[in-house]
């Protein structure tokens, strides 16, 4: 059945954007909190879930290969050499180029924002690890602590501060470039960044933006947070 | 693998337009570090030269770090509008903190024997800044612009979203130029930073006294610094674009 | 004419409505086409236009009970289509003269909408792709310049801009570099060979123009900007932008596999497309900022649709 020419089309009234939104002031308020529900809380959500996933398979990847790197120091020169030439690809070309392989998936951006992950964290584990002082390490074979006891009750430990640190960096990165993976998936922060490129809406931009900016000072003083109550001891070195 | 391949036909074909699209990104990436040295230099110095506003100069190296490269361009268009002026403040902002920090950190911490010695020896507090504290804090104040300018060039790629050229150009036009462009236009961004990292570091190496030099990591992140105050680590390094 | 469209719209509601009551719960899709059908994604183009269109289609879809996932904002029409062809996506909202002369580089100039259909036809079904029936209505790319601009030069017509060579620059996506509804075609059709380029993100034109950073603008004829009349539209005699009518390429084996009511449900939407609706709706997403979810919702709910 071929559709009728002539059908007729009703045209219903859509509603009209305020005074503030078709001008395209610099920020309207209303119009923000109006979309709050169905735009940026979504993308915000979207946003956190994809940073977790990276950062969280990026630890792990980078935990097991620094604790091998611990052990068997001569992994430790090619995977910084692998890492670091991760680290080099822009974002921008690095989705692209999953794209062909893993599809237009949220897989695609995690792929990438893991890879981000990888150098910096391996290099603060291992290195957090290697400057353990050695007497701790005496102390804790004096004890009788198994190796893998000595690991994971003293030196992991005392690695921490290390470990977070590079955390906030990797966490930070991951925010960052995870708004850039709208490029190529429609989520999170970036999806309204690119959609107000299209009709070069102020408000969207300052409200994407803003969120991306607000999220990603947020968790770095979270990981902060944490660090003061994981490593207790540590505060005195700093006060 | 074939887009890896076909990227270096790719570049004999192109030669020009990556030429230009080059010297766009250098441009632009210059521009950013200029006016982030005019504005962070002297301010982070001075500064340390007083030993005030630690907590200024360290914290601005973390919330700069943390902040995210397209959000600032994101807001930059809706205040600044497209094209260079943009991206060239969303540049300055990532670029000002981690030459700030160092700057500051530099300065605050030479050895305060040194500078004893020096008033000691009669210097006035415009002496001692010259001929003590810049000297030696050169090396360190290096490795903050250093760290800043590899941020600067790896994160101008974003500048092609919002108008502003350069190599993204061409990295953001699969479209017309195919897969192997994105990857011919990525391998000079890559090389591009890598050069300016070497470069850099070179600098960073003559700047160094004999008696202080010791290796200086490649790409990223901390450059553990030897200093007395815990609390003065120099800037973190430079997260990709 | 008015009555009877009311008249009609309410009929549609109305079956809808007793429809809807039919199927039980609401939420239930047992008894309609698309149930137990396998999954379908949809894609997107990069530009508002297509945003609403996807919706459109991904709504009309899922009322019938198609499962249906839209990836929205992929990219161009070259990037959309691989997409496409890969099997990333197994269909989207495409215009006829962009198949012709961007996906198949083809530069011939068919006459008449309904040649440029066939020949857009003809040239995806070599490749397993099916193409729905097409849009009453068409969006072109036109060159735009502020009318203060055109009143100042004497601008009709895009070869006008010849006279004023290298002091124009050419605003447009960066995939209109090496497309002949782009530079190439404006190039030698129009004999523009001096004029600059500027590669903006699709939408960015109008800012740019109101910056003066560019002089012409590639814009589409159903942007809801130039209704405003501060800008003008360059006409393009020698028809480089070809027919633009939409019409979703899917690929065949899924339009096998969905069933006969797959296409007659895109159709039934596209055929209410007329140019008034989608400039509207349009303007109803680029200038009041509703999200093309709802505009889309309630165009297909004035017209019982879903």
């Amino acid at each position: 059945m071929s559709p009728a020419p002539l059908a007729v089309t009703v045209i219903p009234n859509f509603g009209r954007g305020s005074e503030c939104v078709r001008d395209n002031h610099t920020f309207c308020w209303g119009w923000f909190t109006d979309h709050w529900g169905d735009t940026f809380r979504p993308a915000l959500t979207q946003h956190v879930v994809l940073t977790l996933i990276a950062v969280g398979v990026g630890t792990a990847i980078a935990m097991a290969c620094a604790l091998f790197a611990y052990r068997q120091r001569w992994f430790e020169g090619p995977f910084v050499v692998f890492s670091g030439f991760l680290y080099t690809i822009p974002s921008l070309a690095l989705f692209q180029l999953l794209v062909p392989i893993t599809g237009l998936t949220t897989t695609t951006a995690e792929i990438a924002l893991v890879s981000y992950t990888l150098l910096i964290l391996f290099r603060n584990i291992l290195t957090g690890l290697r400057e353990v002082p050695e007497e701790a390490r005496e102390a804790a074979r004096g004890m009788g602590l198994t190796p893998r006891q000595s690991l994971l009750r003293v030196e992991l430990p005392l690695a921490l501060p290390a470990i977070i640190a590079g955390l906030r960096v990797a966490t930070v990165t991951v925010i960052s470039l995870a708004t850039v993976a709208a490029f190529v998936i429609d989520k999170g922060l970036g999806a309204p960044i690119f959609a107000a490129l299209q009709t070069s809406f102020k408000t969207e931009f300052i409200a994407a933006g803003g969120l991306a900016v607000a999220l990603a000072l947020t968790a770095d003083a979270l990981l902060v947070a944490v660090q003061r109550l994981l490593t207790p001891w540590a505060r005195i070195r700093v006060t | 693998m074939k887009d890896f391949r076909d990227s270096f036909s790719f570049m004999a074909d192109h030669l020009d337009l990556l030429w230009h699209k080059l010297v766009e990104h250098l441009a632009l990436s210059g521009a950013a570090i200029g006016v982030s040295l005019a504005i962070a230099v002297p301010l982070g110095m001075w500064l340390g030269h007083l030993r005030r506003g630690s907590f200024l100069a360290i914290n601005v190296a973390n919330i700069g770090r943390a902040l995210p490269s397209l959000a600032l361009i994101s807001i930059g268009l809706a205040i600044l509008g497209l094209g260079f002026a943009n991206v060239l403040v969303a540049l300055v902002v990532l670029a000002v903190p981690p030459i700030l920090t160092n700057a500051y950190t530099s300065v605050a911490g030479v050895d305060p024997e040194a500078v004893a010695a020096a008033r000691g020896m009669g210097m006035r507090g415009r002496e001692v800044f010259r001929l003590i504290e810049v000297p030696l804090a050169l090396p360190l104040l290096f490795a903050g612009i250093r760290t800043a300018s590899v941020y600067v060039v790896a994160t101008a790629t974003l500048a092609a979203i919002a108008g502003g050229g350069g190599l993204g150009e061409i990295i953001v036009n699969q479209a017309s130029y195919g897969l192997s462009g994105v990857v011919a236009a990525s391998i000079w961004v890559a090389a591009l930073a890598l050069l300016v990292d070497l470069g850099l570091g070179a600098v960073q190496r003559l700047l160094t006294p004999r008696g202080l030099r010791r290796q200086a990591p490649v790409l990223g992140p901390p450059d553990r610094g030897t200093r007395h105050d815990p609390r003065l680590q120099p800037a973190p390094g430079a997260a990709p674009r | 004419m008015r009555r009877t469209a009311a008249v009609l719209a309410a009929a549609g509601v109305l079956s809808v409505g007793v429809a809807a009551c039919g199927g039980g719960k609401s939420k239930s899709t047992a008894g309609k086409p698309g149930a137990g059908k396998p999954a379908v994604t949809l894609g997107a183009k990069n530009f508002p236009e297509e945003f609403i269109l996807g919706q459109l289609y991904t709504q009309a879809l899922r009322a019938k009970g198609y499962k249906v996932t839209l990836k929205n904002n992929i990219g161009t029409s070259e990037i959309t289509y691989k997409a496409l062809t890969s099997g990333k996506i197994d269909a989207y909202p495409e215009y006829t003269g962009e198949i012709i002369s961007t996906l198949f580089g083809k530069n011939n100039r068919p006459s008449t909408a309904e040649q440029a259909y066939a020949q857009a036809k003809q040239l995806v079904g070599t490749q397993g792709l099916a193409l729905t029936q097409k849009t009453p209505f068409f969006d072109r790319d036109v060159l735009a310049v502020l009318t203060s601009y055109a009143q100042k030069n004497g601008l009709k017509q895009t070869g006008d801009l010849k006279k004023l060579g290298a002091k124009v620059t050419y605003g447009a996506p960066p995939e209109s570099r090496t497309r002949y509804q782009g530079l190439i075609g404006l190039r030698q059709a129009y004999g523009l060979t001096k004029m600059k380029f500027k590669p903006l993100a699709i939408g960015l034109q109008y800012q740019a123009l109101d910056a003066g950073q560019i002089q012409t603008g590639d814009v589409f004829t159903t942007d809801g900007q130039l209704a405003g009349g501060k800008y003008v539209q360059l006409a393009d005699p020698k028809n480089i932008f070809g027919f633009q009518n939409v019409a979703m390429i899917v690929n065949k084996k899924v339009l096998a596999r969905e069933g006969a009511d797959f296409a007659t449900t895109v159709d039934a939407v596209s055929a209410k497309l007329t140019n008034d609706a989608v400039q509207k709706m349009n303007a109803a997403v680029v200038i009041d900022k509703n999200s093309p979810a709802d505009v889309a919702k309630k165009f297909l709910q004035a017209n019982g649709l879903i």
